[in-house]
C-alpha cells in the first residue's frame, strides 16, 4: 500500500486531534496498521511480570469484552468472613461529628503504656490479686517501664525500684515475673517492635529492618542552609532553659531550707535559753551519747557507685514513719553536731582568746560551709540526666562501640583540665594567692602532732594533696608544742608561712620565697603570725570499720561533702605528697573543693595583701575587728548573722584558713586574742575530744546542712562557672527526703554511700 | 516413593491448585523452601507465570513427583566438595534419586542458587535476571529459607550496579521513592511471612512479605487494632489495647467527606507510629515497594468508610511531599476485603483530584503491579473517554482536542494519556494527520462501565490546601 510508504509524523501533544465517531470514516480500516507508527508506551510494570498468566488473561478479556468478567479477574488470596466477636470487641458508640475531623498530631499520645497484657499476665494478676489489688493498667505501666528502661541487659531489681514506686512485695513479684517472661521471650522486647537499624551498617540488608533514617542530608536549598545551625541553637536554647528551671528549683528548695533552718535554730536557742544552758553543757550532754551511734544515713553517696544501694536505704528509712520527723527536728541537732564537728573554718578562736562570756550562746563562727557550696556543684556534668534514665542504655546495641561506648555516669563530675594559672592576683603576690604554690606551716594531728612545712596542691581528680617539705625550720618546729595547734586547747591559730624550703621538685617555688633567705625562729614566729597554719585532723574511724586498718593513710571526708583534704603523713623523708584521697573519694567530691578554693583564693589575696604587704591601716583593722566583735552581739539570733552581710565575708575567709582576725592582727605583734571573739565550748568528748568550738548556731547549721547559708550560696554562684550548673544540693535532698518521695533518683545522685570516709578539718 | 525423594529448593514440578472455577489445575511450580512440621514436610512453591501472591505452603500430596525436574547445574559452577558435578544440563525428568543415590545431587543442589535452574524455554524471567546477576558477582548462594539476619545478596539494578558489582552492600537511594530495588528480592522477602492478619471484622491472608517484628511471624494470626493499626500477638492483647486506644479514625485531618466515605491526610513525619503501622499492613499486599526508609517524606491519604464503630480503613495511597518525577502516588492499595468494588478507582480519582488542586499533572510511581496497571488503565480509559464523548462540535466542525488539553483537564500525565489512547486503539493516522476514532464497541463498553461506576469523588467535598513543601524547612 502506498499509504504505508511514508513515515508517520511524530505524535504532537500540542496538536489538535479531530475526533471521529465510528462510521464517520468509511475507509478507517486502511489506517489500522499505521497505528503501529506510534511508539508503544511502556506499561510501567516489571517486565517479568507483564507476562503473568492471569494478567494477560485479564487484559485480553478487557480488550475483548470491554468490561470485566468475574472469571477473568486476577485471583488473590482469600479474605475470611466476618469475625463473630467483632461487635463485642469494638464498641459501637461512635458518632460522626458534623465538621470534618481535625486533629492535633502531637496531642495523640495520652501516656498509655505500650505494653498490652496477655493471658499469661492475667493469670499472674489473678494470683496477685488474692493478696493485693493490682489493676491491669497498673501492671501494664509497670511492665512498660521495665521494658523501656531495658536495653540489652534487663534493669536490675534496684533500678526497678527506682522506676516503679511500688510496694516491695508487689514490685518483687512483678519484677521476677517480668524477668522470667523476658527471658523466655523470643523477641528482643515484650512489646514487639519493628527492628531498628544499627549505626554500623550491619543491618543494611536485613529484611526485617525497616524505616531507616535517611541520613543523607535533606536537599539543602538556599532557605534550608541554616537548618543545622538553627537546630543546634535550638538545642542549646533548650538546654539553657532546662538549666534555668533546675536553678530555679534549687533556689526554691534552698529558700525553703533556709527558712527551716532559721526556725530550728531559733527553737534550739530558745530551748537552751529556757533551760539556762548558757555554757552549752546540756547541748554537750545531749550530743555526746549520740556521737557514738552510727552516723545518720546522710543520703550523700558516691555518685559513681552505690547509688542504688543507697536508694534502697533511703527507702527503708522512708518506711519508718517516725524516723524522718525525728531527724528533722530534735534529734538532728546533736547528731549533726557530731558528725560534723569540724565545721569550723578559718574563724577559729585564737589560742589565747578570752573565754566566751557566759550567758551568751557561742558565736556562730562561720556562715559558709563548703559542703553547701559543693552541693550546688554536684551535678554540673549530668545536666542531661533524666530522672528515669537507667544505667543500661537501650540503644547500646546500635552503637558500634558496643559495650565500650562512652557513657556519662550519673552524678559523676568530669573535670576540665587544670590550667597553670588559675587565679588572678596582683603581680608579686601570686604566691600568696595561690595556695597551691606556697609552702605553709602545717600542723597535723595524725601523724601524731606533726608540725612542719608543707605545700598543698590540687591533685588528680581534684584531690587535695599535701606535699610535706623538709626545711631548716624543721628542728625549730619540732620544738614547738604541737598542742599549740591542737584544737583541744580550744583554739587554733592559723598561720601561713612561706619559707624557702626544699621545694618539692614539682613545686613551683614562689618568688617571694626565693628572696627570703633562711629564716630564724624569730622570723618563723613572725611568719606564723602573719600567716596561718593549716591543721588537718583525721576523724576517728570507728564509724567506718573498713577504714580502721589504714592508719597511715587516712583520708577523711566530710560527710556532707565539705572540704576534702588528703593528709600526707607517710614517711618523713618523702618530699612528694602521697595522695591519700585515693581511698575512696570520687572525683565528684573533690571538684567543688577546688572550685571553692578558687573563690577563696581571691578573697585570701585581698586580705593577705592587707596584712602582709602593707601595714594594716587602723581603719580597716578597726572595721575588721568590729566585724568580729559585732558577731557575738548577734549570737542570740545567729541565723540573722548568717543572713546579713557580715558573716558571709568571714566565712569566705576562713574556708581557706585565714581568719579575719588574723588579718586584723597587727603584723609582728604576738598573737593575742581578738577581743570579743567567743570561744566555743570545748565540749568535744570521747573520740572527738579535740573538737573545738561548736557553737549552737554552728550546731544548727550542721543539723540542717540543707540550708546553705547565704554566703555559701554566693560562693556557689560565683563558683559555678557558666558551663557548670549546680544541680541539687545533697543537703537539700536530705531535707526533701522525707517529703519528696518522687525524687529518689536525685537523692541517689546526691546521696553519700556509707563507705565514704569521714574527714575532719579542724 | 515420595518420602524417599530428595526435594530441594529449586526443583520444579507440577503442583495441584484450584482455579477460580474451583477446578483442579496442575501448573508448574518451583520449590522455594522446605520446612518440617511435626509429622510432615511442607514445601513453599511459586507457580511459574503466576503472581507471587499465590505462592503457598503445600503438602507433599499436592506435588506431582513424576514430573519433577531437578535444578540444573551450571557447567562452570564448582561444587563444594570438588566433585566434577558434570551432570548433563539437558532437562530430563528422571532425576529422582532415593537416599542412597542422592549424595551427588543433594550436595550440589544445596549450593546452587536459583540461578542454576534448567534453561528451559519457560524459564522464569526473574530467574534469568538472577543468572546474569549472579554470574556478574561471580558467586553462588544457597537459598536458605527464613534465616534471620541473613545478609542479603546485593545484586544491583541497572542504575546502581556500580555498587553491587563489587559485592559491597548498597542501600537504596534515599530520595523519596518507596520503590523496591528488585535486587533485594532475596529468599526472605520473596516468601510471605505472616499467615493471617485480623483487622476489624476481617481476616486477611497476606500476599507478600512484610517486616513485622520477626517474633510475630510465627503466630497463626496477627491481630491489628482496626483504627491505630497497632500489631498485637493475641486477642487478649488486642482487648487490652482497645481499652486504652480511643482512636476511631485515622489520626489525621479529614480532608474529604461525602456520605460515608472520608479521606484523612496523615503526615509521615508527624505521625510516625501510624504511618509505619499502615506501611507494614500495606506491605503485605504490595510487592514492589520497600519499607527500607522512614516515612518522613510521605503523606498518607487514608480512605475510610464510616459506621457506628468508627471510620474503617478501606484503602490508602501515599504520596511524596515533593516529587521530582511528577509522581502523585507512591503506593496505593485497596484492602482485600474492599477490592473489586470500585474503591480502587475512587482512590485513584482522589489522587488526581489532589493533583488538580495543586495544578499539576501526576502519575503513579513505577513499577505498577498487575492490579495497579489494570486499575489505572481502567481509570484513565474512563476518564479520557468521558472527555472525548462529551466534546461537542461547535459550528458544525468536527470536535477536536489536544493531548495536552486532556492532560490538563484530567491531571493525568501526558505519557499516560498517550499510552491509554494507544491501548484503546483510539489513535489513528488518517490522511496525513493523527485522529482519534471512537468505535462503537468502545462507546458501548464505556457506557456500560460508567453505569457501574457509582462511587465518584465530588470535588466540592474536598477541603484541601496544598502545602508547598519546598518552602518548609523539612518534610
Amino acid at each position: 500500500m502506498s499509504k504505508l510508504s511514508f513515515r508517520a509524523r511524530a505524535l504532537d501533544a500540542a496538536k489538535p486531534l479531530p475526533i471521529y465517531r465510528n462510521g464517520d470514516i468509511p475507509d478507517l480500516n486502511d489506517c489500522v496498521s499505521i497505528n503501529r507508527a506510534v511508539p508503544q508506551m511502556p506499561t510501567g510494570m516489571e517486565k517479568e511480570e507483564e507476562s503473568e498468566h492471569h494478567l494477560q488473561r485479564a487484559i485480553c478479556a478487557q480488550q475483548v469484552f470491554r468490561e470485566k468478567r468475574d472469571s477473568m479477574v486476577i485471583p488473590v488470596p482469600e479474605v475470611e468472613g466476618s469475625i463473630t466477636y467483632y461487635d463485642r470487641l469494638y464498641k459501637g458508640d461512635f458518632r460522626q461529628t458534623k465538621q470534618l475531623i481535625h486533629i492535633q498530631p502531637f496531642g495523640l499520645d495520652n501516656e498509655q503504656p505500650d505494653y498490652d497484657m496477655d493471658s499469661e499476665d492475667e493469670m499472674l494478676l489473678n494470683r496477685l490479686n488474692r493478696k493485693m489489688e493490682l489493676k491491669p493498667l497498673q501492671f501494664e505501666v509497670m511492665v512498660d517501664r521495665l521494658e523501656k528502661a531495658s536495653g540489652n541487659q534487663l534493669v536490675t531489681l534496684q533500678e526497678a525500684k527506682l522506676l516503679l514506686n511500688e510496694d516491695d512485695y508487689l514490685l518483687k513479684s512483678v519484677y521476677d515475673y517480668w524477668v522470667r517472661k523476658r527471658k523466655n521471650c523470643r523477641g528482643p522486647s515484650l512489646t514487639p517492635q519493628v527492628k531498628q537499624e544499627k549505626r554500623d551498617g550491619s543491618t543494611n540488608n536485613d529484611a526485617y529492618v525497616a524505616f531507616r533514617r535517611r541520613t543523607e542530608k535533606m536537599q539543602t536549598r538556599k532557605n534550608r542552609k541554616n537548618d543545622e545551625a538553627s537546630y543546634e541553637k535550638m538545642l542549646k536554647l533548650r538546654r539553657e532553659f532546662s538549666r534555668t528551671v533546675t536553678i530555679l528549683e534549687m533556689i526554691k528548695k534552698r529558700e525553703k531550707s533556709k527558712r527551716e533552718l532559721l526556725h530550728l535554730t531559733l527553737e534550739v536557742v530558745e530551748k537552751r535559753y529556757q533551760m539556762g544552758d548558757f555554757s552549752g553543757e546540756v547541748l554537750k550532754e545531749v550530743s555526746a551519747p549520740l556521737a557514738e551511734k552510727a552516723v545518720f544515713p546522710a543520703p550523700v553517696c558516691l555518685p559513681n557507685g552505690n547509688r542504688h544501694k543507697m536508694e534502697s536505704k533511703i527507702k527503708t528509712h522512708k518506711q519508718q514513719p517516725s524516723h524522718p520527723t525525728r531527724h528533722l527536728s530534735a534529734h538532728s541537732e546533736p547528731r549533726f553536731d557530731f558528725t560534723r564537728p569540724h565545721r569550723k573554718y578559718g574563724r577559729r578562736p585564737r589560742l589565747d582568746a578570752a573565754p566566751r562570756p557566759p550567758g551568751r550562746p557561742p558565736q556562730r563562727p562561720h556562715a559558709i560551709a563548703d559542703g553547701d557550696i559543693k552541693q550546688y556543684d554536684f551535678h554540673s556534668s549530668g545536666e542531661e540526666d533524666s530522672p528515669l534514665s537507667p544505667s543500661s542504655e537501650p540503644d547500646e546495641e546500635n552503637d558500634p562501640d558496643g559495650a565500650f561506648i562512652f557513657r556519662r555516669r550519673d552524678g559523676c563530675h568530669y573535670l576540665a583540665p587544670l590550667g597553670e594559672q588559675r587565679w588572678c592576683s596582683p603581680p608579686g603576690l601570686a604566691w600568696l594567692a595561690d595556695p597551691g604554690q606556697r609552702n605553709s606551716l602545717t600542723a597535723l594531728s595524725v601523724p601524731r602532732r606533726w608540725v612542719g612545712v608543707s605545700h598543698r596542691r590540687l591533685g588528680r581528680g581534684g584531690r587535695i594533696v599535701l606535699d610535706r617539705t623538709s626545711s631548716d625550720l624543721d628542728r625549730a618546729l619540732r620544738l614547738l608544742d604541737p598542742d599549740v595547734f591542737c584544737p583541744s586547747t580550744a583554739s587554733v591559730t592559723h598561720h601561713h608561712m612561706h619559707t624557702d624550703t626544699h621545694v618539692n621538685a614539682a613545686t613551683h617555688t614562689p618568688p617571694a620565697a626565693r628572696t627570703n633567705p633562711q629564716c630564724s625562729l624569730a622570723q618563723l614566729l613572725s611568719n606564723i603570725q602573719a600567716c596561718r597554719v593549716r591543721y588537718f585532723r583525721p576523724r576517728p574511724l570507728h564509724e567506718n570499720g573498713k577504714e580502721g586498718s589504714k592508719k597511715d593513710a587516712l583520708q577523711h571526708d566530710d560527710r556532707k561533702g565539705r572540704g576534702t583534704f588528703a593528709v600526707a603523713n607517710n614517711s618523713r623523708t618523702s618530699l612528694s605528697g602521697l595522695i591519700l584521697g585515693s581511698i575512696c573519694l570520687s572525683s565528684t567530691w573533690k571538684t567543688p573543693v577546688a572550685r571553692l578554693l578558687t573563690v577563696d583564693g581571691e578573697t585570701v589575696t585581698m586580705v593577705s595583701t592587707d596584712s602582709v604587704s602593707k601595714t594594716l591601716d587602723s581603719a580597716s583593722a578597726h572595721f575588721a575587728a568590729s566585724a568580729v566583735v559585732s558577731a557575738p552581739n548577734q549570737e542570740s539570733k545567729p541565723h540573722r548573722a548568717g543572713i546579713n552581710g557580715i558573716l558571709p565575708c568571714q566565712g569566705k575567709l576562713h574556708t581557706s584558713t585565714p581568719s579575719s582576725t588574723s588579718s586584723v592582727r597587727p603584723s609582728g605583734g604576738p598573737p593575742r586574742p581578738a577581743p570579743g571573739v567567743p570561744q566555743s565550748l570545748p565540749h568535744g568528748l570521747g573520740p572527738l575530744s579535740s573538737v573545738s568550738a561548736v557553737s549552737p548556731a554552728h550546731a544548727h547549721h550542721s543539723a540542717r546542712p540543707c540550708a546553705p547559708s547565704p554566703p555559701a550560696l554566693k560562693l556557689a554562684s560565683v563558683a559555678s562557672s557558666p558551663d557548670h550548673v549546680p544541680r541539687v544540693a545533697p543537703g537539700t535532698a536530705i531535707s526533701s527526703l522525707a517529703r519528696d518521695k518522687h525524687e529518689p533518683e536525685r537523692l541517689a545522685l546526691n546521696g553519700m554511700a556509707e563507705t565514704t570516709v569521714a574527714m575532719e578539718v579542724t | 516413593l515420595t518420602s524417599v525423594v530428595e526435594l530441594v529448593e529449586g526443583c520444579r514440578l507440577p503442583v495441584l491448585r484450584k482455579n477460580q472455577e474451583n477446578e483442579d489445575e496442575w501448573p508448574l511450580a518451583e520449590i522455594l523452601s522446605v520446612k518440617e512440621v511435626p509429622g510432615k514436610k511442607l514445601y513453599y512453591v511459586h507457580y511459574i507465570d503466576f503472581n507471587k501472591r499465590l505462592d503457598e505452603w503445600v503438602t507433599p500430596d499436592r506435588l506431582d513427583m513424576k514430573k519433577l525436574q531437578f535444578p540444573k547445574k551450571e557447567a562452570k559452577t564448582p561444587t563444594k566438595n570438588g566433585l566434577p558435578g558434570s551432570r548433563p544440563s539437558s532437562p530430563d525428568r528422571d532425576v529422582v534419586r532415593d537416599h542412597t543415590g542422592s549424595l551427588l545431587p543433594t550436595t550440589f543442589c544445596a549450593y546452587l542458587s536459583t540461578a542454576q535452574c534448567p534453561r528451559s524455554t519457560n524459564l522464569h524471567p526473574t530467574l534469568t535476571l538472577k543468572i546474569v546477576r549472579c554470574q556478574m558477582n561471580g558467586t553462588t548462594r544457597r537459598l536458605v529459607p527464613s534465616q534471620p539476619g541473613r545478609k542479603r545478596k546485593n545484586c544491583g539494578t541497572d542504575e546502581d550496579s556500580q555498587d553491587s558489582l563489587d559485592g559491597i552492600p548498597s542501600a537504596p537511594r534515599m530520595t523519596g521513592s518507596l520503590v523496591s530495588d528488585r535486587s533485594h528480592d532475596d529468599i526472605v522477602t520473596r516468601m510471605k511471612n505472616i499467615d493471617c492478619i485480623e483487622l476489624g471484622r476481617h481476616r486477611l491472608k497476606p500476599w507478600y512479605f512484610s517486616p513485622y517484628p520477626q517474633e510475630l511471624t510465627t503466630l497463626p494470626i496477627l491481630y491489628l487494632c482496626e483504627f491505630c493499626l497497632k500489631y498485637l500477638k493475641s486477642l487478649k492483647c488486642l482487648q487490652r489495647h482497645l481499652t486504652k486506644c480511643n482512636l476511631r479514625h485515622p489520626p489525621g485531618n479529614e480532608i474529604y467527606r461525602k456520605g460515608t466515605i472520608s479521606f484523612f491526610e496523615i503526615d509521615g513525619r508527624k505521625n510516625k507510629t501510624y504511618s509505619q503501622n499502615l506501611c507494614l499492613l500495606a506491605k503485605c499486599f504490595l510487592d514492589h515497594k520497600t519499607l527500607y526508609y522512614d516515612t518522613d517524606p510521605f503523606l498518607f491519604y487514608v480512605m475510610t468508610e464510616y459506621d457506628s464503630k468508627g471510620f474503617h480503613i478501606v484503602g490508602y495511597f501515599s504520596k511524596e511531599k515533593e516529587s521530582t518525577e511528577d509522581y502523585n502516588v507512591a503506593c496505593i492499595l485497596t484492602l482485600p476485603p474492599y477490592q473489586r468494588r470500585g474503591y480502587g478507582k475512587l482512590l485513584i480519582e482522589f489522587s488526581y483530584e489532589l493533583s488538580k488542586v495543586e495544578g499539576k499533572t501526576g502519575t503513579p510511581e513505577k513499577p505498577l503491579s498487575d492490579l495497579g496497571l489494570l486499575s489505572y488503565r481502567s481509570y484513565w480509559s474512563q476518564t479520557i473517554l468521558e472527555i472525548l464523548m462529551d466534546l461537542k462540535s461547535d459550528n458544525g466542525e468536527r470536535p477536536q482536542i489536544t493531548i495536552n488539553e486532556i492532560s490538563e483537564i484530567t491531571s493525568v500525565k501526558k505519557e499516560d494519556v498517550i499510552s491509554t489512547l494507544q491501548y484503546l486503539n483510539l489513535i489513528n493516522y488518517y490522511k496525513g494527520q493523527y485522529i482519534l476514532t471512537l468505535s462503537e464497541d468502545i462507546v458501548d463498553g464505556h457506557e456500560r462501565a460508567m453505569q457501574k461506576r457509582h462511587l465518584r469523588i465530588d470535588p466540592k467535598c474536598l477541603h484541601f490546601t496544598p502545602k508547598d513543601w519546598s518552602k518548609r524547612g523539612k518534610w
